[in-house]
């Protein structure tokens, strides 16, 4: 099931049971990021959250938590809600495999019901924003999928970008935005500063469930992220172009910001609580003017709590950011198993891997280091032996409690580069990064005594077929 | 903008603005600083709109202002032919 825009997907949720309605009136503070705060505790099958009595708004409608459990993951791909987290990201790796599938252009789009330009916007008219967290610095959009292009090459479609960045409110018309210099916006934006330029831009707000999971996934420079939506959703993503910038955005939008990054300009932004969970800033950070807003007739607010994980965000970055690190080491190294990279976006990697020979993993570990995501992420890069299950944290920790001897299997490489944000850093965006070598060696790496690993006795599988049918689940 | 008489809760300044006012006249304002751009709502809870009662770890001074890091950083402009 392909979803074209937000609302459907609303709908598949409340049939699901996955979309709790919440009647009473609520505060806009603190009432609706302390619900979202708290739905995730609900575990894996959490609902998202809808609001529609919002203390001094006369009609707001505010969606949360719309990706923020495994179940709500597993619907937004089409697969049943049940659908465990292993089988979401296998799932998501067969269907990558069928990527590039190229967008389609569609006529009328969603958003183009309304629109206002120049000095009549007021983005707070069209937007009920809220603060998230205490120290944040004001409200900000951090759930919108931000669309620009290569200021150099720009009409090389791989090279647009669709991604996901925080995004402060400061004025009726004024935003910034946190180009992190590991992201793809980074580099579209430096190359205009570079030419003494303003970077157009388009923000998508309340987008079908598979856009916002691309705008979060780590893809290459030159990869496509609406190429990346067909695969996944099994049918060509619907896009439009925008009608100030020109950009292709989703046609299914509920709300469309153009305007542009002000070349070489920046102003105080800041603090955010954000996903590492810990406050960012302030900073003087990127200034948005807002040129034109087009949006549907009662546009819905998706928003997204992030705080201490986990969070919607969580979700939303989880099989998304295993999925291209397993693609990219798999090509170097066919030896490579499975990758979980799902905590905190990658800051931990656990790779599980056949052994070429000794010192193989290690090798491997280093080279999680050098992927595009990796520069920016991987602090810590654990590597385990291929009957290992990476998603399976009990198994991990028996790999560092059995076959990882510290004066030889803990490799620290100096000063390299970790997005500013990483809070553990001496330095912001420097850091020396840990690879662990947690597999049993093999030859002609003799250490450790290991003799014989025990074995899962070749009847247990089909034991635990039975005893799953009788126990019903 | 609208000039408020209280002042930010997170950098004292004195210059307030009223960026917005809620559709259901009386039931809240939005206000900015001129100076940190700290955003709150007036019916926020005292920890985020009254200076005594905000947390100091998230107070700002006119020195922070003027120290933050840029981010990211303007790159050199490419010489013109």
């Amino acid at each position: 099931m392909a979803y074209d825009d937000l609302r459907s997907f609303l709908q598949t949720l409340d049939k699901e049971g996955q979309l709790l309605r919440i009647t009473e009136e609520v505060m806009p503070e603190p009432d609706i990021a302390a619900a979202a705060n708290a739905v995730p505790r609900l575990g894996d099958a959490a609902p998202a959250l809808y609001f529609d009595n919002v203390t001094g708004f006369t009609d707001a409608r505010i969606a949360m938590n719309v990706h923020g459990s495994w179940a709500n993951h597993a619907l937004a791909l089409g697969l049943p809600k049940e659908t465990g987290t292993k089988d979401q990201v296998q799932e998501f790796i067969r269907r990558w495999a069928k990527f590039p599938v190229k967008p389609e252009y569609r006529e009328m789009p969603l958003w183009a019901d309304n629109s206002v330009e120049g000095d009549d916007i007021n983005v707070f008219d069209i937007l009920p924003l809220f603060r998230l967290n205490d120290g944040d610095g004001g409200f900000y959009i951090d759930k919108a999928a931000v669309v620009s292009k290569d200021p150099d090459d720009p009409q090389n479609s791989g090279k647009q970008n669709v991604g996901i960045y925080r995004i402060e409110v400061k004025g009726k018309r004024k935003l910034a935005l946190q180009p992190v210099p590991m992201h793809d916006i980074a580099q579209h934006l430096r190359k205009a500063e570079e030419k003494g330029e303003d970077l157009p831009i388009a923000i998508t707000l309340g987008n079908d469930p598979v856009i916002s999971i691309v705008a979060a996934t780590p893809m290459e420079y030159d990869q496509n992220e609406y190429e990346l939506a067909g695969a996944l959703r099994g049918a060509p993503a619907p896009i439009a172009k925008a009608p100030l910038t020109g950009l292709p955005v989703p046609w299914g939008s509920e709300v469309v910001i153009e305007g542009v990054i002000e070349g070489r300009k920046r102003e105080i932004e800041g603090p955010f609580g954000e996903f590492t969970g810990h406050y960012s800033g302030g900073r003087n950070m990127t200034v948005i003017r807002i040129d034109r807003i087009s949006h549907r007739t009662d546009p819905v607010f998706e928003h997204l709590y992030l705080g201490m994980p986990w969070t919607e965000i969580d979700y939303l970055m989880a099989a998304n950011t295993c999925v291209p690190l397993y693609q990219q080491l798999k090509r170097d190294f066919p030896e490579v198993q499975a990758v979980n990279a799902m905590y905190t976006h990658g800051l931990v990697v656990i790779v599980s891997v056949k052994k070429r020979y000794g010192g193989f993993a290690k090798a491997v570990g280093m080279r999680v280091l050098t992927t595009p995501h990796g520069l920016g992420y991987a602090a810590t890069v654990i590597v385990v032996d291929e009957d290992v299950d990476p998603f399976n944290l009990p198994q991990v920790m028996w790999a560092l409690s059995t076959k990882m001897n510290p004066s030889d299997d803990l490799v620290v490489v100096p000063n390299l580069p970790v997005l500013e944000l990483a809070p553990q850093a001496n330095a912001p965006g420097i850091i020396d990064k840990l690879i662990i070598d947690a597999t049993t060696p093999v030859e002609p790496d003799r250490r450790g005594n290991y003799g014989n690993q025990v074995r899962d006795l070749p009847e247990m599988g089909a034991w635990l077929t039975k005893l799953q049918a009788l126990a019903g689940r | 903008m609208e000039a408020q008489n209280t002042i930010c809760p997170r950098c004292a300044h004195e210059t307030i603005d009223k960026v917005y006012t809620s559709p259901v006249p009386g039931a809240w304002d939005v206000l900015q600083c001129a100076q940190c751009l700290y955003t709150w709502r007036t019916s926020e809870p005292p920890r985020r709109t009254q200076r005594d009662a905000y947390p100091d770890s998230f107070k700002m001074t006119v020195e922070d202002i003027a120290n933050a890091p840029e981010v990211p950083t303007i790159p050199a402009l490419r010489p013109t032919a």
